[in-house]
């Protein structure tokens, strides 16, 4: 059964490191659902989030041992999705032209506890927290209007453990706080 | 200390230029590092640093190729040597695309390089100028850590960097791209050259866990029937001695990898051969019979595995390894233990109990005695015209009393001289391993010769492998250094024709050379050399070989179609092995 494992990694912040990482992915034949690339908390720290999904545990274990052997890496982690809070972004823009449907924004606040972050001359911008699967029920939902342009982030997420990044972090360093 | 001070204030001495350029940084810092020899191939991107060397002549040593991949091999076969980075220099482009085979070899067969590469000046790079390419981007996948410096003032810490990540931990090549700007300009710094000791994100376990030494230590005193696979990582770690205090203290039979060849005197009673797919009869069947199998610094490659679902699975196993991504990779490991191969092994000899295993030992004897029967007798002794590969290897293995470093090519002249040469003496074997690349021989036995130039070093090169790199014989003649070559020719691309045979219906396609005339060839590069196709003359020729003070080149015209046995299948379980 192919199930989703999110991949944390953690680096300096380098050039090329995303290419580095990404090889190990590419060499094994490895789809990547999604990608994110930020900053942490910790200064010259880098988070990369990477979904993948797959049938084996251990292959993912070696994957990750893999990625752990880059030099300029820190600290890798995989999770499953029930040891991680995690989110996307959907952002839709939707045609409001005049004498058209206007656009619920009661239903789409209260209801899909989505927002309007912007409104044009004829159209809007909706923006949906959730997980990609509440995402794509409220592209179904907004799908009455004409859909313009949609677009979703990759995963963001945070393991459920009580313990801060910078425990995981080698001890010597000075991992001041942004 | 004080010497490093020395020279950083020679090299800032008033009067020369108050700052150094980034290319005498990189020649200070090589020499602050300790470097003595630069295997090389100048050309425009590099130049800069060229014009440097002019002035650090006298405290390092640049050898010349004919061929950056001569150069890395070099540096191979430099580094295999000495335990430490081989150091090539090349210019941009052509000139560094040209190092990436060498590069790729030495990741796979954990050798450590520094390749300091040149590149376009910094206003250029992204615009396909002459001579760029993105060798960052290349050499990505091929090196244990790359890096493009565009700024002078980052040079000393960036080299001091590449070799720290070039020779600790599980070692492997490192590439530093340095374009044109960074080499010309000035540093607005003083030069200050620190080893590095430390780097955050980096960090190689060498003292393993006392936990796992003891869980290892239960699982091998609990043995009835243990086997040990002593690999590259025993050579890497200079753990000969560990290793043979160990056996004799256990008395548990050890093989050795094709790379971990020479950790074991041949001749020990409990050495029990090489596993693999050319390996020993009794060292690949029985590693289906013992019950805990002990790895040591090795990788479970599939040359020693064959098919991963027969392979061991009565065994439990210990895996020592300084590389954690090697542990549970091919084979699961029962008890693991990360760390450096020396520091497990001396933490494990007081844990592990004195023990007889004799009778188990007696087995792979039986093992051996039909190999000996079936195979060994036919390649030594046999009655027909032509010399056989394996009498010529056998014969000089006798004349260098097995103390000489074999350097070998890739191919069935490789398995043959591994078969055959009875290693006496530590860290002798160098060959081209996980990358089997052709053409290694030549350029890493010129390397491994200027590392150790009071050895006899012997490249022993099939026909084919010869001809990928023989214009090293150029940088040989240069030097003047004694470097031995045997050309064993048998006018095949040896390994693929008996593939062709063996799996591929005797359709031998496109594996017969027409060979140039080796001997005027090493001539007009002024080398001497003798062809001998007797075997009436074997064991002279192989004198005249070794006692020459030159370089000599000596081409031994071995039956054409020969086959290498045993054989284990590609993907085949260790059991199935072929004796004809």
């Amino acid at each position: 059964m192919l199930t989703n494992y999110t991949i944390s990694v953690f680096t300096t912040n380098t050039v090329g490191l995303l290419n580095r990482i990404t090889i190990i992915f590419t060499r094994r034949r490895v789809n990547i659902e999604s990608l994110t690339v930020s900053e942490t908390e910790r200064r010259g720290v880098s988070r990369f989030t990477i979904v993948i999904k797959n049938e084996n545990r251990e292959f993912v274990e070696k994957l990750v041992r893999q990625i752990r052997k880059v030099t300029d890496v820190l600290a890798v982690f995989g999770y499953l999705d029930d040891e991680i809070v995690f989110n996307e972004i959907g952002l839709f823009k939707i045609a409001t032209p005049l004498g058209g449907t206007p656009v619920d924004v009661k239903t789409i606040n209260l209801d899909w506890n989505a927002k309007i972050v912007h409104f044009g001359l004829d159209y809007v911008v909706v923006e949906k927290n959730g997980s990609e699967e509440e995402i794509q029920e409220f592209y179904a939902y907004l799908k009455k209007w004409e859909i313009l342009e949609y677009v979703k982030s990759g995963r963001v997420a945070v393991g459920k453990t009580e313990k801060g990044l910078v425990e995981f972090l080698p001890e010597e360093g000075n991992w001041e706080i942004v | 200390m004080g010497q490093t001070q020395t020279q950083t204030e020679a090299a800032n001495q008033p009067g020369q230029k108050k700052f150094l350029s980034g290319a005498q940084a990189i020649m200070q810092s090589l020499v602050e590092q300790g470097v003595d020899t630069i295997f090389g191939y100048p050309g425009g991107a590099i130049m800069p640093t060229y014009d440097a060397l002019y002035d650090y002549q006298d405290r390092l040593k640049h050898i010349l190729v004919r061929h950056e991949q001569g150069a890395g091999h070099a540096a191979q076969g430099y580094a295999r040597m000495l335990n430490k980075a081989g150091v090539c220099m090349v210019t941009s482009g052509p000139g560094a695309t040209n190092l990436i085979t060498p590069i790729a070899d030495a990741m796979l067969d954990s050798t450590p390089l520094v390749c300091i590469v040149g590149q376009v000046k910094g206003n250029l790079l992204g615009t396909d100028a002459f001579q760029e390419c993105d060798l960052i981007g290349i050499s990505m996948p091929v090196t244990k850590w790359n890096y493009q410096v565009v700024d002078a003032n980052e040079i000393p810490e960036i080299m001091a960097k590449a070799f720290y990540i070039a020779e600790t931990g599980r070692p492997g090549p490192v590439l530093i791209d340095i374009t044109r700007t960074a080499q010309t300009d000035l540093m607005t710094v003083p030069f200050e050259y620190k080893p590095c000791k430390s780097i955050i994100s980096y960090k190689p376990r060498v003292e393993p866990k006392a936990e796992h030494v003891e869980a290892a230590a239960k699982l091998i005193n609990g043995a009835k029937r243990p086997y040990i696979l002593a690999g590259h990582g025993i050579i890497i770690a200079g753990a000969e001695k560990e290793l043979n205090d160990f056996v004799d203290k256990t008395g548990i039979p050890v093989a050795t990898t094709l790379l971990g060849m020479s950790s074991m005197d041949a001749d020990h009673p409990l050495y029990v051969g090489w596993p693999g797919m050319h390996g020993n009869y009794g060292a690949n069947v029985l590693t289906n019979s013992c019950d805990v199998l002990i790895a040591i610094g090795m990788r479970f490659d599939d040359r020693i595995t064959g098919d991963l679902a027969t392979y061991a699975k009565q065994a439990k196993v210990v895996h020592i390894e300084i590389d954690p991504s090697e542990v549970d990779k091919n084979v699961k490991a029962d008890a693991p233990v990360v760390g450096d191969a020396k520091a497990a092994l001396k933490a494990l000899l007081p844990l592990v109990n004195k023990a007889d295993h004799s009778v188990w030992r007696a087995e792979f004897k039986k093992y051996d005695d039909e190999e000996y029967e079936k195979i060994t007798l036919k390649d030594l002794f046999h009655e027909g015209d032509k010399i056989k590969m394996g009498e010529a290897v056998n014969l000089l293995s006798e004349k260098t009393k097995g103390e000489a470093v074999v350097v070998t090519d890739v191919g069935q002249h490789q398995m043959i001289t591994n078969r055959y040469y009875r290693f006496k003496k530590r860290n002798s074997i160098v060959t081209s391993g996980g990358a089997g690349t052709m053409g290694f021989a030549l350029p890493a036995a010129f390397g491994a010769k200027v590392a150790v130039p009071e050895r006899e070093v012997v490249a022993v090169i099939g026909d084919g492998g010869f001809q990928m790199t023989l214009q090293e014989l150029g940088t040989i003649a240069q030097s003047g250094l004694p470097v031995k070559i045997i050309i064993l020719n048998n006018n095949f691309l040896g390994m693929v024709r008996q593939w062709q045979q063996l799996f591929f219906d005797n359709r031998y396609s496109f594996v017969e050379l027409q060979n140039p005339d080796f001997i005027t060839i090493a001539k007009g590069f002024g080398i001497a050399g003798h062809t001998v196709s007797d075997r009436a003359e074997l064991s002279d020729s192989l004198d005249t070989l070794l006692s020459s003070d030159k370089p000599y080149l000596l081409e031994i015209v071995c039956e054409k179609e020969e086959n290498v046995f045993p054989m284990v299948p590609a993907g085949g379980c260790v059991t199935s092995v072929r004796l004809e």
